[in-house]
């Protein structure tokens, strides 16, 4: 299984801090965050996405820890096991 | 023409009981813009760079910016500008509410204070008048009891500015609030000003501030206006969690320095993070003057130990009076918070301070007898306990007081003081985020985040995302946050306008209210102008480059966990870097050339 982990806006939109979904060969962060929204009714992906597709500036996803911008973005591998944690847009100081 | 410059600054003579309106010196006000260009400018021609920080011929002045009072942004902050109690260096220190933007209603750009009070006063100004008057009464207060006093017998719509208890019994990293929940938190500002016998500042004012092209301006703030709205942290993000969502954020990334920076995660992250401020004890958000972003958190607790209503906490304090000390207990975080606001202290240098303190308990360096209580890690009871302490300066309350380095120092073990120039690094480990790391050891007024905060882009992603754990072209990158943020500073504009708002929207807007021409090259060279004048100021103090430092633990003790596991600050590899950038010499002194290109020589 997959362990994901929603932060900051996303929590407070699904009303949901975490879920799991099932691993399978060739998982990638994109085909598990088509996965995860399936599987939960509020929409949720635009907060982290732009239309395209493509991770909005400063969204953060972050694979066992580390941020995919240094990985291979979405097209990272996810292993059975590894955990995911989405944030979108965030700051402060 | 008309400029955003009222033009006038108010010098008060706290010895001699006087205040003089003065005009504001134009040339001055175009090279440094105002707020803590101009502050510091007037700051250190007036006052010996050896000034005891404590005695009558340190000033103390309060500055706003030209764009302070205005609309389209968050046009509405201050800056206090004296010589640090805490840390020998220049001081500036920044609050927002409704205090600074008064300021400027009344007629003045600034006020200067000098020497000393044989009693307390405070400064009553109504519309371009100003007196002192006696403060006996209010010494002693709660700084919300004095506002709500001085509104009774003043004027019922002042703004008011005042110190708390801290303040006045001598605790190094007294602040000023204003507007009750604002602070002009860290670097002990507060403690100058109860050096001084002045109590409070209050202020009314009914003008407002002239623009010199009104029709760009309105064009400067609509796109301002759109930019804040539209983009998702400033529009959003900030609004509804405020800056307690970096809790998370950061233990998250391994940087979330926790029990005096002993690891970089907290295991009880979320249950004080934002998102359980949001389904707890949060009632409304709130802004300060003319801001579209409302990052102010009101709340209340009905915890059975602890009542009260009141603002914040922000992010720092979280982990201050939180992961710093190993508490996980948010009533008890909250409660303390408003301690820092009534007795006005700043909780960054008090959270990290009882860290070091707990540090010290837990390794049998100070005894139960000393403190008077046990102090683990983790007791939310004690950290309040002693929270209340040092504000009324009582018992060990009082080495508190000090600041963690002196407090290490004094028991022999200096290096356990999280701290750069004597100044408390907040809640960023640079060990993990390498650039604020080079921050922490370059900025004016020691360890900081708000002189430079390139963890925007190593955690954040904003503008884009670097990797924390790199050095290459750091220095660079932080230099322009350097004095980007100066000139935000000195403009009057909240620092958190920069997550959306680029150097061309802050151009615009000085322009259209003061008739200049400046470029983006041109707000950057005042910038690097006010961070040169500062840097000058403290190593005529004695602050030498060899300050430029981090606590050895950064440099010598392994990350023991999160994703950053195994680093230590690689400050020595940036650091000759960032001189080269900076235009100085390979000692850390700004050279010659590079003072007389900014007009400093
Ligand atoms: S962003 Fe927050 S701190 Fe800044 S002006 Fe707005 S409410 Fe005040």
């Amino acid at each position: 299984m997959i362990k994901i982990q929603f932060f900051s806006l996303v929590r407070l939109l699904i009303k949901q801090e975490a879920t799991e979904v099932p691993w399978v060969e060739g998982e990638t962060v994109q085909s598990v965050l088509d996965k995860t929204q399936a599987q939960i009714a509020t929409p949720f992906l635009h907060k982290l996405l732009n239309e395209e597709g493509v991770a909005h500036t400063g969204t953060i996803i972050l694979v066992n820890r580390k941020n995919i911008l240094h990985l291979n973005g979405l097209k990272t591998p996810i292993a059975d096991d590894d955990v995911l944690a989405f944030f979108p847009p965030g700051a402060g100081g | 023409m008309n400029k955003a410059w009222k033009g006038k600054l108010l010098r008060v003579d706290l010895t001699e009981g006087t205040c003089k309106v003065e005009a504001l010196n134009e040339e001055w006000a175009n090279d440094f813009i105002g707020g803590r260009g101009l502050g510091s400018k007037y700051f250190t021609e007036e006052v010996s760079p050896e000034v005891e920080p404590m005695s009558p011929e340190n000033n103390l002045i309060m500055a706003t910016g030209p764009l302070t009072g205005t609309y389209g942004a968050a046009n509405g902050r201050y800056m206090v500008i004296t010589k640090s109690p805490l840390t020998g260096t220049i001081a500036c220190s920044n609050s927002g509410g409704y205090f600074p933007s008064e300021l400027k209603y009344a007629g003045f750009d600034m006020i200067i204070f000098e020497g000393k009070s044989e009693h307390p006063v405070y400064l009553q100004i109504r519309d371009g008048k100003a007196e002192l008057v006696g403060a006996v009464h209010l010494w002693g207060m709660s700084t919300n009891d004095t506002e709500d006093a001085i509104l009774s017998e003043f004027h019922g719509d002042a703004k008011v500015a005042s110190i708390g208890l801290a303040g006045e019994v001598g605790v190094h990293f007294a602040g000023i609030i204003n507007d009750k929940h604002r602070a002009a938190g860290r670097s002990g500002v507060g403690m100058v000003m109860g050096s001084k016998n002045l109590k409070a500042v209050a202020v009314r004012g009914t003008g407002g501030v002239k623009i010199a092209n009104p029709k760009a301006y309105r064009e400067a703030a609509l796109d301002t206006y759109a930019t804040l709205k539209e983009n998702p942290v400033t529009g959003e993000g900030l609004p509804a969690l405020g800056t307690a969502v970096l809790v998370n954020v950061m233990n998250q990334n391994g940087g979330l320095p926790t029990r005096n920076a002993q690891s970089g995660t907290f295991e009880a992250a979320e249950d004080i993070s934002g998102e359980a401020l949001v389904s707890g004890e949060l009632r409304r958000i709130k802004s300060c003057m003319g801001c579209i972003i409302s990052c102010g958190r009101v709340t209340k607790i009905t915890d059975p130990r602890y009542v009260g209503e009141g603002e914040g906490p922000e992010y720092e304090t979280l982990w201050a009076l939180g992961a710093a000390c190993g508490i996980s207990d948010m009533p008890a975080i909250i409660k303390a918070n408003y301690y820092c606001n009534e007795y006005g202290m700043d909780p960054i240098t008090l959270g990290s301070t009882i860290g070091c303190a707990m540090e010290m308990f837990e390794k049998g360096i100070i005894s139960e007898e000393e403190i008077g209580m046990s102090l683990n890690f983790g007791d939310g009871d004690a950290m309040v306990k002693l929270t209340e302490m040092t504000g009324k300066g009582e018992g060990f309350g009082k080495k508190i007081g000090l600041g963690s380095y002196r407090l290490a120092d004094s028991y022999g073990v200096p290096e356990l003081s999280m701290s750069v120039k004597k100044l408390e690094f907040p809640a960023y480990d640079p060990r993990h985020v390498q650039g604020m790391g080079l921050g922490y050891a370059t900025s004016n007024r020691g360890a900081c985040h708000v002189r430079g905060y390139i963890n925007s882009a190593e955690t954040l992603g904003l503008p884009e995302k670097l990797d924390p754990e790199a050095t290459e072209g750091k220095a660079g990158v932080l230099k322009v946050f350097q004095d980007y943020t100066a000139a935000i500073d000195s403009a009057g504009v909240c620092l958190f306008t920069t997550f959306a708002m680029g150097i061309p929207q802050l151009a615009n807007f000085c322009n259209a209210a003061n008739g200049t021409d400046l470029n983006d090259a041109g707000i950057l060279e005042i910038g690097d102008r006010i961070y040169n004048l500062e840097r000058m100021f403290n190593l005529k103090a004695g602050i030498d480059p060899s300050q430029d430092k981090l606590p050895k633990r950064m440099l010598e003790e392994p990350l023991p966990d999160g994703p950053s596991k195994g680093n230590v600050s690689k400050l020595p590899e940036m650091l000759p870097d960032y001189y080269e950038v900076r235009g100085w010499g390979s000692d850390g002194i700004p050279t010659e050339e590079k003072l007389q290109s900014l007009g400093l020589a």
